[in-house]
């Protein structure tokens, strides 16, 4: 069973996210390395919790729209 | 992934949610309801980023009042629940017993996600912060408030399909759940951290 | 018409119809009265006008629903109705109610009386004693569709349409909770109004249409019953919160306006749904069936509530843009095409599929009916193009420029003009509605050159009848 992978994984990235805020990077280097540990996160949710890896079709579009709002996130948050 | 459990699943489905979905697995109904509540919280989310750019100091101030270590904690707990609800959606058939266990564990987590953030609320009723304070104080309570109710509403959820766990009501209310998690990942970074 | 029963309907469609006749002739003198202010200012002040130009607009639809779920429960449950005479008897009520009610307004009887008078309250202004009446009436009427469906089959189409009436019916009960505190008010009265018109009613609007396309079309019901379900989810998930978009100004806290304007531009969706249904539904469909009427009201129906209750909704939904365009001729753009669209379509259309099997005159001439669609549709969309202009205009000069909202009215004087012609030509569309279900006897037109060679060359065609 490989699902502890997945939730080591989730973890691993969430303790990322947390060490990466603490260290006090610039500004842009906060923004894009937080929305892609979380874009990460959210596609460990979406292809192993919630079984997207069955169908990739649906898998790939999850991911493409996850990647243009996380975009939108990095530019609003970069253009404040 | 291995490749028995999920058609050990998907035994128990009809075959009508399958084709309606597109390949979709489990439930139709639920995806309408994941897909809603996505864009529900992305709008949200996209609507605080963009009102930010009206007063970027001031949404930097309000945000320092926010705990961010409670926020990491909470999503340690809450992928660790999701981790739980799946695990009892591929025993739900085999070991029910078992997959009980792991969706009264995984409520249980959900138990401690709201203390956490109900302390998390009174730190911050203790500065006479309300949702009028700021605007992204509005935005903060909304988006996590409206978050927690999914998390008791889903917890709920968990607590009912425990009762006589079968692979189909498990996987909705897994699936619920992990949407849950999902949203938070997803909210974390934005209300808490940029 | 397989159920003796299903003949109810025939009654009910009959009273809505005199009182759309009546909705629509009040639009008119309202209309003119905007042309011409002081018409009728002595007898017909507007307000009354109004009061009885949107109440009989809903009583009607009610009305009408009411007579669908007549006419389709006993097909769809494969039962005659629990009983006729309850449901007679729940007209009864309607139809007295409605006629105190327009003579409590016209002359403004009993003013002040707990039970008797008018409460005052837009769209809710019936007398206590009425809205009683009312309540009676919706409990016969629900104990008799629910007797009637649990004692037969249980389809999708009669789930979605028992939730969407019994919902309505327990909103309605919040009519009765008036509290003193203004704001407090507003926020209950919109419990009834919002959550009828986008919430409750759009599931008995989804689940008549899908009766509609299971019957005219010939698709499955397993694909029919799929397309109810999900749109059903649509509609609540997005408009019982988007009730926010009206708690916007009225006092209540600011996150209403986030809440609000979210959820309530997801309310598109579900119309989308609705409208991307029908024409699926068409086109996969292999049946052809005679009654072409009842399918272009149909197909109009999803449209237009796509484009009024959607599109026009969205519009000014934002909390942004409704800080300048509240209460402005946009609303009534909106408002008039939205209803247009959703509900009176949707009736006309149900009207149209039942009354030539509960008048027995199958091949009946469609081309009236059809001809009224047109006319009538392109007056109510003219007129939500008018006032759509009148609103922007408005909005521009009253709200930016800060003029006086009289002197604003003076200039828009020609959208009004404009609107009045609309106004007429909806009028004439719905007196041809109304004669061509009402009039002819069996009929068959004969077919034009067009039609003549699609029935000898197309296998699938079927002529209309």
């Amino acid at each position: 069973m490989k699902l502890h992978y997945i939730w080591a994984a989730l973890v691993g990235l969430s303790l990322l996210t947390a060490t990466l805020t603490a260290a006090n990077p610039s500004r842009a280097g906060l923004v894009l390395g937080v929305l892609v540990l979380a874009g990460l996160k959210s596609r460990l949710i979406l292809r192993h919790y919630l079984d997207l890896s069955q169908s990739p079709v649906w898998a790939r579009g999850f991911d493409l729209v996850l990647a243009f709002v996380l975009m939108a996130f990095a530019g609003l948050a970069l253009a404040a | 992934m291995t490749a028995a459990q999920p058609t050990a699943r998907h035994d128990e489905k009809p075959k009508a949610s399958e084709e309606g979905a597109g390949g979709l697995p489990g439930e139709l109904m639920i995806w309408v309801l994941i897909i809603s509540e996505l864009v529900v919280f992305g709008a949200g989310l996209l609507a605080l980023l963009a009102t930010r750019l009206t007063d970027p100091a001031g949404f930097a101030e309000a945000q320092s009042h926010l705990h961010r270590v409670g926020a990491a904690v909470n999503t340690v707990v809450l992928v660790s629940s999701g981790y739980l609800a799946a695990l009892a959606v591929r025993l739900a058939a085999a070991r029910p017993g078992l997959a009980r266990l792991l969706l009264i564990l995984a409520a249980g987590l959900g138990a401690v996600f709201l203390a956490v953030k109900a302390s998390e609320y009174a730190a911050l009723f203790a500065q006479g912060i309300g949702t009028e304070t700021h605007a992204f104080f509005t935005f903060s309570y909304l988006l996590t408030g409206f978050h927690a109710a999914h998390v008791l509403a889903g917890m709920v959820l968990l607590l009912l399909v425990a009762v006589r766990p079968a692979p189909r009501p498990v996987g909705v209310a897994a699936a619920f759940w992990h949407m849950v998690d999902l949203v938070w990942v997803l909210l974390v970074p934005v209300v808490y951290l940029l | 018409m397989k159920y003796q029963t299903q003949k109810i309907a025939l009654a009910y469609f009959a009273v809505a119809m005199a009182l759309f006749a009546v909705q629509v002739i009040m639009g008119l003198i309202l209309g003119w009265i905007y042309v011409s202010p002081n018409f009728l200012s002595e007898i017909l002040p507007f307000n009354i006008g109004r009061m009885l130009h949107s109440n009989s607009l809903v009583v009607w639809l009610l009305l009408g629903f009411f007579g669908a779920a007549y006419y389709l429960v006993p097909e769809e449950s494969e039962r005659e109705i629990h009983s006729p005479m309850l449901a007679y008897l729940q007209l009864l009520i309607f139809v007295l109610g409605t006629a105190g009610v327009v003579v409590t307004y016209l002359f403004n009887l009993f003013d002040g009386n707990f039970a008797l008078g008018n409460e005052g309250r837009e769209f809710l202004e019936q007398p206590k004693w009425v809205k009683v009446g009312i309540v009676v009436a919706a409990l016969i009427f629900l104990y008799n569709i629910t007797m009637t469906v649990l004692a037969g089959k249980k389809t999708a189409i009669t789930n979605i349409l028992l939730l969407g009436l019994w919902a309505l019916a327990l909103l309605f009960l919040f009519a009765f909770y008036n509290p003193a505190n203004l704001a407090l008010d507003k926020m209950y009265w919109w419990y009834v109004v919002h959550l009828w018109v986008e919430g409750t009613w759009e599931l008995v609007m989804a689940s008549i249409l899908a009766f509609l396309m299971l019957k005219l079309t010939g698709v499955d019901r397993e694909v029919v019953e799929k397309w109810l379900y999900v749109i059903a989810a649509l509609a609540l998930f997005s408009g019982i919160l988007g009730t926010g978009h009206h708690y916007y100004w009225i006092g209540t806290p600011g996150y209403w306006q986030w809440i609000g304007s979210i959820f309530s531009s997801l309310e598109v969706i579900p119309f989308f749904a609705m409208m991307s249904f029908a024409f699926v539904m068409v086109w996969k469909g292999r049946r052809d069936h005679p009654n072409k009427a009842a399918l272009l009201w149909s197909l109009g129906c999803a449209t237009l509530a796509f484009f009024g209750a959607g599109v026009w909704g969205f519009l000014h939904t934002l909390h942004g843009v409704n800080f300048y365009s509240h209460g402005t001729q946009i609303t009534a753009a909106h408002g008039h095409l939205a209803f247009y669209g959703a509900y009176v379509c949707l009736n006309l259309a149900i009207i149209t599929y039942a009354m030539p099997a509960l008048r027995g005159r199958d091949p009946f001439n469609q081309v009236l009916n059809m001809a009224s669609f047109w006319l009538m549709s392109a007056g109510v969309v003219f007129m939500t193009f008018t006032l759509t202009f009148a609103g922007t205009v408005q909005t521009h000069l009253q709200r930016v420029n800060g003029e006086a909202f009289m002197d604003v009215q003076d200039q828009l004087w020609i959208f009004y003009a404009m609107r009045f012609g609309a106004g007429v030509a909806v009028v004439l569309g719905a007196v041809l509605f109304i004669y061509s279900v009402a009039v002819p006897r069996r009929e068959i037109v004969t077919p034009g050159p067009l039609e003549r060679d699609r029935i000898e060359h197309d296998p699938d065609h079927v002529a209309a009848r």
